[in-house]
């Protein structure tokens, strides 16, 4: 993977919809080769957390570096050169491209394509079919697929786990875990919480558009009362 | 009736090409381009002035007008892209009523209204196949047409930029999000489809009423075109052009049908909506 850009670095960031903000003052370091967590109930912000630094919506105030380069005013496409690849809700496929077309949009070499079929033998067999074809599982492999093709620097990944059945789910989960060994920072948004923070080092939660708890992973996976209360919106301060 | 069809082939032509323009626009862009005919006439219309006033020779007054035709459709296709990149099709095709009229208008301030004294840039016949005369502009647009729509479809489906584009066309932001540069690529569609369509109407125009209103209206049937397509499948398109063209042309034989030849495409549109709309149940369809 790029292996030069090491960081994905958060300082105070806030995101707004419409009226007002929705995520404030959000800081956080994302190293490369690691999982963060990023949970939180439904409409916390997570995701306009992610879109923002994808450059789906603007951010309205803070900064973000990859790798020491400032982004927020970079295009969508700019900051997806520099590495920043933005999975999508909702299984996000060309539906009318083929499974081996999905993959050739992103694709540094032709080899990469093989590479991530082996990844996916389900795909492998399917090469040639359009992707709105597929099942749901298969479809989410081919998004895992084309990010693994672009050879990420920082994958932002939301609800990867949405619409699936949770032994599919669990199937692809070992991707993530297979990126990150490579190198890849993950900031993971997963409604599935406790799969999510067994998965990362560091850990956010968000609740009503604010952190209500930052620190390592395991020990909110250690401290049900703890990760209840933040879910609340209960923990006092962020913790680092 | 048959020589009359058959010189229907060189209108038919037009609408096919334009019809094929306006399929690869609704496909790749999201866009229905009201203009994309009033965009070949302001070319022609630059093309016809540098030979009559400026005295330039024929085929280079043309491809001038070739090149601003689409630098204007390529200027809509920024102003669409920066303004309207996340709008829905209505919206941003509503932007081309716009300049479909502002063009219209524009011409007749700088260029007048009357209709403009174009030379032929293709004429006389092709062949002659049992007394019936093929002309060279008729040949001309029907192989343009075939050409446009199978060159079309070779990018589409063998190309990286096809395959970009196609992507472009169903998730605009995804495509965005894995690094395809989308505005280049929709500007690049509107500049071309843009040239493509006055270079056909420069050399159809002098066969045609050629005022500005009238060839602008030729978006008219070559929607009617694309609509046997679906907007989406370009053979149908070309299919459905050189119909209309030849029906047309058989019509504008028969007196009592030769007024009724200028009807033709809004009753081809009606007859294909309501064709479509066979199966829907009225509160399903709305």
């Amino acid at each position: 993977m790029n292996g030069a850009v090491n960081t994905l670095e958060l300082t105070g960031v806030t995101v707004a919809r419409g009226a007002g903000p929705v995520i404030r003052d959000v800081s956080l370091t994302v190293p490369a080769g690691t999982v963060t967590a990023l949970v939180g109930p439904n409409g916390a912000g997570k995701t306009s957390l992610l879109e923002a630094l994808s450059g789906v919506i603007p951010v309205t105030s803070g900064s973000v570096t990859v790798g020491g380069t400032p982004i927020t005013k970079l295009s969508r496409v700019a900051r997806a050169r520099l590495g920043l690849v933005h999975i999508e809700q909702g299984r996000a496929i060309f539906p009318g491209l083929t499974v081996v077309e999905n993959l050739r949009l992103t694709a540094r070499e032709p080899a990469d394509i093989e590479g991530a079929l082996e990844m996916f033998p389900e795909l492998d067999k399917r090469r040639d079919s359009p992707a709105e074809l597929l099942s749901g599982g298969e479809q989410q492999m081919v998004v895992l697929a084309r990010a693994f093709v672009s050879r990420p620097a920082f994958l932002l990944i939301d609800e990867m786990s949405l619409g699936l059945a949770p032994v599919v789910f669990m199937r692809l989960l070992p991707m993530v875990r297979r990126f990150a060994e490579q190198g890849v920072g993950i900031l993971l948004v997963e409604q599935f919480t406790h799969l999510a923070l067994g998965l990362a080092r560091e850990a956010l939660v968000v609740s009503s558009g604010r952190v209500t708890y930052q620190g390592q992973a395991k020990e909110l996976l250690n401290a049900p009362e703890l990760l209840h209360a933040a879910y609340l919106g209960g923990a006092d301060a962020p913790r680092q | 009736m048959l020589q009359g069809a058959l010189a229907g082939l060189a209108a038919g032509g037009l609408y096919a090409v334009l019809g094929v323009c306006l399929t690869l626009m609704s496909r790749l862009v999201r866009v229905v381009n009201f203009a994309q005919a009033a965009t070949g006439m302001f070319g022609t219309y630059v093309a016809v002035w540098l030979v009559s006033d400026a005295g330039l020779p024929i085929w280079p007054a043309v491809a001038v007008g070739v090149v601003i035709g689409g630098s204007i459709s390529a200027l809509i296709g920024i102003i669409i892209g920066t303004w309207l990149p996340e709008a829905d099709t209505g919206s941003r095709s509503a932007v081309t009523v716009a300049v479909l009229l502002f063009l219209i208008s524009l011409s007749f301030i700088l260029f007048g209204n009357r209709p403009q004294p174009f030379r032929p840039v293709l004429s006389g016949p092709a062949f002659q196949v049992s007394g019936v005369v093929i002309s060279q502009v008729a040949i001309f647009t029907v192989v343009v047409a075939v050409l446009v729509a199978l060159s079309a479809h070779v990018v589409l489906t063998k190309t990286s930029v096809g395959i970009r584009l196609r992507a472009l066309s169903e998730r605009p932001t995804t495509a965005e999000l894995v690094g395809i540069p989308a505005r280049t690529l929709s500007v690049a569609v509107w500049a071309t489809t843009g040239a493509v369509g006055t270079l056909v109407v420069a050399i159809v125009a002098p066969t045609q009423s050629n005022d500005a209103t009238a060839l602008s209206m030729l978006v008219v049937p070559a929607a009617a075109a694309a609509l046997l397509g679906g907007f989406r499948r370009l053979d149908l398109a070309v299919v459905g052009g050189l119909v209309l063209g030849v029906l047309q042309g058989a019509a504008a034989q028969l007196s009592q049908l030769s007024v009724a030849r200028h009807f033709l495409p809004f009753l081809f549109i009606v007859g294909l909506l309501v064709w479509s709309q066979r199966k829907e149940v009225w509160d399903a369809a709305r």
